[in-house]
């Protein structure tokens, strides 16, 4: 026998909503049901000049419910968490139901489909005891500190366009109704610097980041060290002439041209023949011997995950081996469609999605090239250290690429004069032919997933200036 | 959705200790999402969400929380944790509040909770077959069809209350065409801030349609020219060289942080003198248009460029009043889990007086670009891009080959001295604007445009 609480709600934990969202679906008459739940904690600081710009503190919860009537599935969301909102959500998702086409693949992830993928991750590599040692008072000092560190590193930096700092203690859960119940909670700490410097006529603007599991393992030092170079190397750059050369990729440029390959690899891409890797297992796509391989597993990795956004456990999948794709990667029902098991892909945004295909920590396998050497190879070359416009610029579909960028010319391998207001382009298939060496250091960078590559050196691409 | 009591209880709590400016932003908001791929309807998705947002201004600090209810015990809680930023005695108190009204008039015919699931779906099931049928080429095409109402109440400690309510409704839809090798894609939108009547005047064939041709045609693109060349710019999307190349260095933080290449410049020429630009959140039913901002003020029309002369920059309260200037109404917010800030609403070159076919014809060998992919700036140094996704080579003042999708990348002040004609051909289209971490709807506009010289980013020296 329930008892009636008067609405004490939202002193209920997340599991507590979670059930009680499940009793009540399970007075409806559908098929099955899946109850996805987020709580957060979250902390958001913005500095200028010393001092706090904006300071942002919140406690959110939220479900997302997915219901399957008839290989039918209809989706709803709520963060009002009380019972009459939480019925109205389910309402909501069963009429959703009611209009979406019905296919034999639509069902929950069944018991030989968790099984699947090999890999464990020890839960305790998803949080750091140590990020609940920081106060608020602690993270603005951090904060502060790096802004002295950077305006101190050149005489050259005039100020500050940007430092954010970032945390967030999530617990994530799913619950559905072949009786898979299960939560992990993570700690990320995400600490951001622009500089703007000016020399003579010129302003020039760098950036650097830190992502971590703590904000006490961040190295300000680096990230100062990094912001203010990436300004202050470009200062006094100028558009060069067009010409097909040589680019050399930085790690994190590298990185962002790599997320684009993600997102072809992507099954749920592939069968709707939107991905130029359609039909081309088994081929030879890079011309170096590459291996890249997404791994949810990754005890280092800050996009790894116990199970993903369907409770299947993640997995690890080595996508390109020796230049050749080997597979692409499956949530439960693209994986159905081409006979194959989930890789553990499903990702969600957040509770307001439903799980498509995503990847978790994405990455190229270093090679034991240094970077230096790979410079000292170039005879004419263009390093390039930002890219603008990745968005607008890349169409993953037809493949075209064009995007702005701004580094430092190559000249007999070694580094020379700043360039700006370039672009550089090529096509995706070309470009992926066209890496001919990649260096020894990885580098990550939080990017729809967690995406790490070495530079990257990349032959005949068009640069377009004057 | 809070009563005036409650309201200056929270307003005063929040003051207790110190502080210039209180402020409380409740939101309630229901969206429903459905996407169309592969023929079938893919997803149906509804979200439900309610809560507020208190803001508290010492100094030049913003101290923000939000939760996820309109419970006063919860509110209270939270007004009382934000209060404790500040350790001084508080001075303000809040005593009065009214009403602030707005003119923007755009009357909702066809709520989206009227309109049936199926309904929706026989509009998306109308774009797959039209642009299926388009052409043979057609591999693929996806739709999404969204829409959002939301009640918002603002209430701060400088006396004003605000009700507002908001419909919008977005249609979009991708093409993907595929001959041989080749697989080329087309784009686009119709987006409203009103309810599904847009779709009787608007219909959605002509959207899938557009989609289609686009895709087709750049089955036969070549490769794009490399280095400086003449481009005329379409209108509509066109106008996102203004949004990147100016727009966002007139938003009034950057100024205020001197990150802006236009800080110090009211009043001075930024531009050739037939250009006149303008940010214009009070014209109805435009998809970037609002009766109040996220601050509670009335939207107003704010001229940024007079014949190349800057007149405005584009405040929120916080920098309007640290620049000792008016507020323009151009304080948003995404929801109540956010800070406002200066944002744009709708953006756009004023009419010119050209004939658009004569600027064509006026270029001997350049760019025609005529859809955009969207663009991005970094406007501490003004270096911006955008995107071309259809675009054509211009011969002898004629359009001719279809080019592939390329990067147009300038500088701001450079480009706004080299428009050299405007057609009288004014158009607008919708898009999304990310700042902050926030995404806004934004709408950019302008006639047909001529610009001496731009770099594209092509492949083909």
């Amino acid at each position: 026998m329930k008892k009636i609480i008067k609405n004490v709600n939202y002193k209920k934990s997340l599991a507590e909503f979670c059930k009680d969202a499940s009793l009540k679906i399970k007075k409806l008459n559908v098929d099955e049901f899946e109850i996805y739940g987020a709580s957060s904690t979250h902390n958001e600081l913005e500095l200028f000049n010393g001092r706090i710009d904006n300071l942002s503190f919140a406690e959110t919860k939220g479900i997302g419910i997915r219901i399957f009537k008839d290989k039918r599935v209809g989706y709803s969301y709520t963060s009002i968490l009380d019972n009459h909102n939480i019925e109205k959500c389910i309402d909501k998702a069963f009429y959703n139901s009611k209009i979406t086409f019905q296919d034999e693949f639509n069902y929950l992830p069944l018991e030989e489909e968790y099984k699947n993928n090999k890999g464990v991750v020890d839960r305790k590599i998803l949080f750091s005891e140590d990020f609940f040692n920081f106060d608020i008072k602690q993270k603005i000092q951090l904060s502060k500190k790096l802004e002295t560190l950077a305006k101190k590193k050149d005489k050259r930096v005039t100020g500050i366009n940007n430092l954010i700092y970032d945390d967030s203690l999530d617990e994530i859960m799913i619950l559905n109704s072949t009786g898979f119940f299960d939560s992990y909670k993570t700690t990320l700490a995400f600490i951001y610097l622009s500089v703007i410097s000016k020399e003579k006529d010129d302003t020039s603007t760098g950036d650097f980041f830190g992502y971590k599991r703590s904000p006490g393992e961040f190295n300000l030092e680096e990230i100062s060290s990094n912001a203010v170079n990436r300004s202050v190397w470009l200062l006094g750059g100028k558009k060069i002439k067009s010409q097909v050369l040589d680019i050399v990729l930085d790690p994190f440029v590298a990185a962002q041209f790599l997320g684009i390959i993600a997102s072809i690899v992507n099954a749920d891409t592939v069968q709707k023949g939107k991905s130029l890797l359609k039909g081309r297992i088994g081929d030879k796509i890079f011309n170096g011997d590459f291996e890249i391989t997404d791994d949810g597993t990754l005890s280092y990795g800050l996009a790894s995950k116990p199970f993903d956004g369907e409770g299947v456990p993640k997995g690890k999948t080595i996508i390109f081996e020796n230049g050749i794709l080997k597979t692409y990667l499956y949530n439960t029902y693209t994986a159905r469609k081409d006979k194959k098991f989930s890789t553990g892909n499903a990702v969600r945004a957040s509770y307001k999605s439903t799980p498509e295909v995503g990847v978790s920590n994405f990455y190229l396998k270093p090679s034991k090239t240094s970077l230096e050497k790979i410079i000292e190879s170039v005879d004419k070359g263009f390093y390039v250290i930002d890219i603008i416009g990745l968005h607008s610029g890349i169409n993953p579909i037809s493949g075209q690429i064009s995007v702005g960028a701004k580094g430092l010319w190559i000249d007999k391998g070694s580094y020379s004069k700043p360039v700006k207001e370039v672009t550089i382009a090529t096509d995706l298939l070309s470009f992926c032919k066209s890496i001919d060496k990649i260096s020894d250091e990885i580098k990550f960078m939080p990017s729809g997933g967690y995406i790490g590559s070495p530079a990257m050196l990349v032959k005949d691409v068009t640069l377009s200036g004057k | 959705m809070i009563n005036t009591t409650l309201t200056k209880k929270i307003l005063n709590t929040l003051l207790k200790t110190g502080g210039s400016f209180s402020e409380v932003f409740a939101q309630k908001k229901e969206v429903n999402n459905i996407r169309l791929e592969d023929g079938k309807i893919e997803n149906s998705s509804s979200g439900f969400e309610l809560g507020c947002g208190l803001r508290l201004i010492y100094k030049d600090s913003t101290f923000y929380a939000y939760v996820d209810s309109l419970r006063q015990d919860i509110i209270l809680n939270a007004a009382q944790i934000l209060s404790a930023a500040v350790n001084e005695t508080g001075e303000i108190k809040v005593l009065n509040l009214s009403n602030v009204y707005s003119s923007y008039i755009a009357p909702i015919k066809k709520h989206p909770s009227d309109i049936t699931a199926e309904n929706k779906k026989e509009i998306l099931l109308n774009v797959d077959s039209f642009a299926r049928n388009y052409s043979h080429y057609i591999i693929q095409v996806s739709s999404n069809l969204s829409d959002l109402e939301e009640e918002i109440y603002i209430a701060n400690s400088e006396g004003i209350i605000c009700h507002d309510n908001s419909t919008k409704v977005m249609l979009s839809v991708s093409v993907v065409a595929q001959e041989k090798k080749e697989i080329r894609t087309g784009y686009k939108s119709l987006a409203r801030t009103s309810g599904y009547e847009v779709f009787d005047i608007e219909k959605p064939s002509v959207v899938s349609g557009e989609a289609a041709r686009i895709a087709v045609t750049m089955l036969k693109a070549v490769n794009a020219p490399s280095g400086s060349q003449q481009v005329v710019i379409g209108p509509a999307f066109g106008g996102v060289i203004f949004h990147e190349a100016c727009g966002h260095g007139l938003e009034a933080d950057s100024i205020l942080k001197d990150a802006s290449v236009f800080k110090d410049k009211i009043g001075k020429k930024i531009a050739n003198n037939i250009v006149t630009a303008i940010d214009n959140p009070a014209m109805p039913y435009h998809w970037g248009s609002y009766a109040f901002d996220g601050e509670g003020f009335p939207s107003q029309e704010n001229i940024l460029i007079k014949e190349g002369i800057l007149q405005n920059y584009i405040f929120d309260y916080k920098t309007a009043k640290k620049m000792n200037k008016k507020q323009t109404g151009n304080g948003r917010r995404q929801s109540y889990r956010d800070i406002p800030i200066p944002r744009m609403s709708n953006t756009f070159l004023a009419q010119g007086k050209e004939d658009p076919g004569s600027i064509l014809k006026s270029v001997k060998k350049g760019i025609y670009a005529k859809e955009f992919s969207g663009g991005q700036v970094d406007p501490a140094i003004g270096d911006f891009v955008f995107g071309i996704s259809e675009g054509y080579m211009v011969e002898d003042g004629v359009v001719t080959k279809p080019i592939k999708g390329a990067t147009l990348i300038g500088n701001g002040p450079e480009i706004l001295n080299k428009i050299e004609a405007i057609g009288n051909n004014l158009d607008f289209a919708p898009g999304f604007c990310g700042k902050g971490g926030q995404s806004a709807s934004n709408e950019v506009g302008q006639p047909t445009i001529l610009v001496r010289e731009i770099t594209i980013g092509g492949t083909e020296i």
